[in-house]
């Protein structure tokens, strides 16, 4: 009954922007509005162009990026001042290069894996889906670890680049942009909360006319996600939590306003740091971290460690935590796919819904009795 | 210094008042068993690893100052500390590479420790044999700069191959820290320590007979091949140890010997050997204290420290050249 309500709720507020829709075709344009994500926006215009707006695709970015992207066969007829924007697509597109394992989830979710031409460091993409195109060559290796080989990328004359970036220093996409190669940039990764981040793969959308599928897809996992908030709200305790791990007497751990840290919360369990108003990651005092955390029920992604003995090799301050002690260690660490990629990080901003789940199930095991956690494995 | 090191035990993160932390010290029981942890698990051997490192690194500073007899030498300027970090990075980003041969764990700090002893020794036995061959401290210095150029080189390449998270780890360990020792380890880095001021002690006076000149040293009986031998053994079993356990801390080793010399106005090592052992080890305490940030949970990298205090002296130096006890 409760799940129905809230399916009904999101249904009836989705229909409610459907009409508002509706309504403002009558004036110029319409933006499609995000329910979410705060890096992005989308506007359809009548002629059929749409405009995607990128706030701040780095941190500290002094521009917003535009982005026209025009219908195929309308690109004759319609003429953009190719000044105005910061790419011009014509849209759908059929061959795309993406650069982060983050964006490869959007692409099968939409159907339109098949369309990928090329990766940088084909290594770490961990989806079977994926994976075998990858294997039988359709999608190529184009450099390590996301420098992309400009020349390669030229020479498979892409409809599309998405790409990324950490600051504003970004001379392959400018060379590849010279070559009338149309590059946008991708800011899922700037995005704080976790439905934010999945609802990026509207941005996706647009590229391949697949809007439709990006909103049902996304409105299953924002009601997954909000179904399973309501669950853990529902448990009568709230345990202790810490994460990250230490590096010679320094601990590194997810700020308290962190997309880490707000998982740990809508499950329904304290994040010790969870005043702290950091969103990027702290680096404390190890033994700032014993005071607090000594006693905590459970921990949390600890760094890269998949053993209880891996870790207490590298510190034997580890024995000093309760939750180490008792064996409630638990990590996406061990979670990889066939070449090494760990999965977590390719799918878990996609499927915010799942690593949700997964906490709640080692939070509150009562609520979620017959799950089976998919990202978070207990230490060995 | 033995205040020093009470100062630096009794400030941290967690505050733990004075009376309790003397109590802790001589044996007694606190309610709290954490602090009992945090003082002789992580703030006493963090403390003594302050002095070694301040000691080591100053001592072969000097060494190295007066066998080039160049003001600005350091145990950087041989190519040991790239030595050092060279066997780091391998062992952090070559890791893909080599897994074959060996398998060990990344985050291992006593195989970090060997690794890059390993690759300063080796640095070294190339500087050493070079230096047999090679009549001229010129030369070798030239040289090890050379060396220096070339694992930089070989960690530039390694560090575009690797991982986003082992270039993380590298760039960890190169702040430098002074924390993270247990026991044994530290047992292992005073032994090294220990051997290089022993090293050092008994080549005092070909040191001082150095500062006038190899052509003079020769004449007063120093055997030129066999001091010049023993001193950078010193420098590369200090500095390579160090840097090893503790990653490569800046400056420490090239400003602490002329803020010796200007504090004694002297040039003999009779005094200079044990006064530099001493200041830089005051020093590398102090440092550490401020980088505790004391009551606060943050900490500053150690290497961001030494090189705010060491910068400014340098360019002091550099400044009043021509007034240097040197």
């Amino acid at each position: 009954m409760k799940h129905s309500l809230l399916f009904l709720l999101v249904v009836f507020s989705f229909s409610c922007k459907l009409e508002k829709k509706e309504a403002a075709i009558e004036t110029h344009h319409t933006s499609k509005e995000l329910l979410f994500a705060k890096g992005f926006t989308i506007e359809k215009q009548d002629s059929g162009v749409t405009l995607i707006t990128l706030k701040s695709p780095w941190p500290g970015a002094e521009k917003a990026f535009t982005y026209a992207l025009v219908p195929k066969e309308k690109i004759r007829e319609i003429k953009l001042n190719k000044k105005a924007y910061d790419a011009i697509v014509a849209v759908p597109i059929e061959k795309v290069i993406v650069t982060s394992t983050t964006h490869v989830p959007a692409l099968e979710s939409l159907g339109v894996a098949n369309k990928l031409v090329g990766f940088p460091d084909t290594r770490y993409i961990s989806s079977e889906e994926t994976r075998a195109l990858v294997e039988t060559g359709k999608i190529l290796e184009l450099g390590v670890n996301g420098a992309l080989n400009t020349e390669m990328v030229i020479a498979l004359q892409p409809d599309l680049v998405v790409g990324y970036s950490l600051n504003s220093e970004n001379n392959n996409y400018e060379t590849i942009q010279a070559a009338q190669i149309p590059v946008v940039y991708n800011g899922d990764w700037m995005e704080e909360s976790p439905l934010g981040k999945a609802e990026w793969i509207k941005f996706f959308a647009a590229f391949f006319d697949k809007e439709k599928e990006a909103d049902h897809y996304f409105l299953e996992v924002a009601t997954a996600y909000q179904e399973a908030k309501a669950l853990a709200k529902t448990a009568t305790n709230k345990p202790q939590v810490i994460s990250g791990a230490i590096y010679k007497d320094i601990w590194y751990l997810p700020g308290g306003k962190s997309w880490a840290a707000q998982f740990i919360s809508d499950a329904s369990a304290n994040y010790i740091y969870h005043d702290n108003e950091e969103s990027g990651s702290l680096s404390l005092s190890w033994e700032s971290v014993l005071e607090k955390g000594q006693s905590a029920d459970f921990w949390i992604s600890p760094a890269q460690f998949t053993s209880h003995n891996a870790m207490l090799e590298n510190s034997p301050h580890y024995q000093q935590f309760d939750a180490f002690k008792k064996r409630q260690v638990y990590s996406f660490a061990g979670t990889v796919g066939s070449t090494g990629g760990v999965i977590y990080y390719e799918l878990a901003p996609n499927r915010p819904d799942v690593v949700l789940k997964d906490l709640i199930h080692i939070f509150h095991p009562e609520l979620l009795p017959n799950y089976t956690p998919y990202f978070f494995k207990p230490l060995k | 210094m033995i205040a020093l090191v009470f100062v630096n035990i009794s400030l941290g993160s967690v505050t733990i008042p004075l009376k309790n932390t003397f109590t802790i010290l001589f044996g007694g029981d606190t309610s709290n068993t954490s602090w009992t942890y945090i003082i002789w698990d992580s703030r006493i051997p963090k403390a003594f690893t302050a002095i070694l490192v301040g000691s080591g690194l100053s001592l072969s500073g000097l060494l190295m100052q007066t066998l080039f007899r160049n003001p600005l030498a350091g145990p950087f300027v041989l190519g040991i500390s790239s030595g050092a970090s060279l066997g780091a990075a391998l062992l952090i980003m070559g890791a893909s590479i080599f897994s074959s041969i060996f398998s060990f764990s990344l985050f291992n700090d006593v195989s970090l420790a060997i690794a890059s002893s390993l690759g300063s020794f080796l640095v070294l036995l190339a500087v050493l044999s070079v230096a047999a061959k090679v009549k001229d401290t010129m030369s070798l210095l030239i040289i090890g700069l050379m060396f220096g150029s070339i694992t930089g080189a070989v960690v530039s390449v390694l560090s575009y191959f690797s991982s986003a998270e082992k270039l993380q780890q590298y760039i960890y360990w190169g702040f430098g820290s002074l924390g993270g020792l247990s026991w044994s380890q530290l047992a292992l880095l005073s032994l090294l320590v220990g051997i290089g001021i022993f090293l050092s002690i008994i080549s005092i006076k070909p040191l001082n007979a150095f500062l006038l000149g190899e052509n003079y040293a020769q004449s007063l009986g120093v055997e030129l091949k066999k001091s010049r031998f023993i001193i950078i053994m010193a420098t590369g079993l200090l500095a390579g140890a160090i840097t090893a356990f503790a990653g490569p801390i800046a400056f420490i080793g090239l400003a602490v010997p002329h803020l010796t010399r200007q504090l004694f106005n002297t040039t003999d090592h009779k005094i200079l050997v044990p006064a530099v052992c001493i200041y830089g080890g005051i020093l590398m305490l102090v440092c550490d204290t401020i980088a505790q940030l004391p009551t606060s949970a943050s900490v500053l990298p150690i290497n961001a420290i030494t090189s705010i205090i060491g910068a400014p002296v340098v360019i002091w130096l550099l400044i009043r050249k021509r007034k240097m006890v040197f």
